[in-house]
């Protein structure tokens, strides 16, 4: 992968990923985060984090994180449960972005939607990086 | 599955903390599952030539411990109509034990919000910030 967000302007848009909660992905990510507060329950209900975190897996895939990144502050809406294979679509956009002393810092918009088009969960990340790492 | 609590508790509960021992076999499991390969979590001698010098876990390990707090907390309504927003004060590092914690600071509209925060061992503040939870 070329592409980084550190390559990416303000006002830059994601194509919208598709994605599924699939239950294998869904117990590899309650495994990793060892959450056991929904794990034993086993009701397939999904941690709400790890739409989080998928979304933001596979928006990765499109512009990966320049080299030495780093997460300064992320808010995060939860609209409803979400339960393992639902197909969900995460659309993003670099919402700002500003350099100074050399780091660049960024935010971005994130909305992940339900297959009915419902709004599950909206988010904006904000992160800096070192300004030239951001590859082509 | 996790039933809906009563998401108007009063001021000054605090939540049922949470604390998990990180490792770097954590940390990386995470990253695989992420799908986050910033060398900075996952590669040491990368991460040690950073101002972090050494490797750090990725920020959404350290809110899935705050998450996993709000749903023993608040249950269904968390999952349903959670709103979190947090800085990161500072890094979690392999050997850390990372403690989330969380207290209700106010009740209103039929929801409530709380002051959410992790630190380890040291006391140090990694994650600091607020949670509401609607009804």
């Amino acid at each position: 992968m070329a592409l980084t967000l550190g390559s990416l302007p303000k006002g830059h848009r994601f194509p919208p990923v598709e994605f599924a909660l699939s239950p294998k992905w869904v117990r590899e990510y309650i495994a990793a985060v060892e959450d056991a507060a929904i794990g034993p329950a086993g009701d397939a209900l999904v941690p709400p984090m790890a739409v989080a975190a998928l979304s933001v897996r596979a928006l990765l895939e499109q512009a990966g994180l320049p080299p030495g990144a780093i997460h300064l502050g992320q808010e995060l809406t939860f609209s409803r449960a979400l339960h393992t294979g639902e197909r969900l679509t995460a659309e993003a956009a670099v919402a700002s972005r500003g350099e100074r002393q050399d780091w660049v810092l960024m935010g971005v918009e994130l909305a992940v939607r339900d297959a009915a088009g419902r709004p599950v969960m909206a988010g904006r990340a904000t992160l800096t990086f070192p300004a030239g790492g951001g590859g082509s | 599955m996790p039933s809906q609590r009563d998401v108007t508790l009063k001021t000054g509960v605090e939540l049922g903390p949470v604390v998990k021992a990180l490792t770097q076999a954590k940390i990386d499991r995470y990253a695989r599952a992420g799908g986050d390969g910033n060398p900075l979590h996952t590669d040491p001698e990368f991460a040690a030539q950073t101002q972090f010098g050494g490797t750090v876990a990725h920020g959404m390990l350290v809110l899935a411990y705050l998450s996993e707090m709000l749903t023993a907390a608040f249950g269904e309504a968390w999952l349903a109509g959670g709103r979190l927003k947090v800085r990161f004060r500072a890094p979690a590092r392999p050997g850390d034990t990372v403690t989330a914690a969380g207290r209700v600071v106010r009740s209103e509209g039929g929801g409530t919000v709380c002051e959410v925060e992790c630190r380890n061992q040291r006391g140090e503040v990694l994650v600091s910030g607020e949670a509401e939870v609607s009804a």
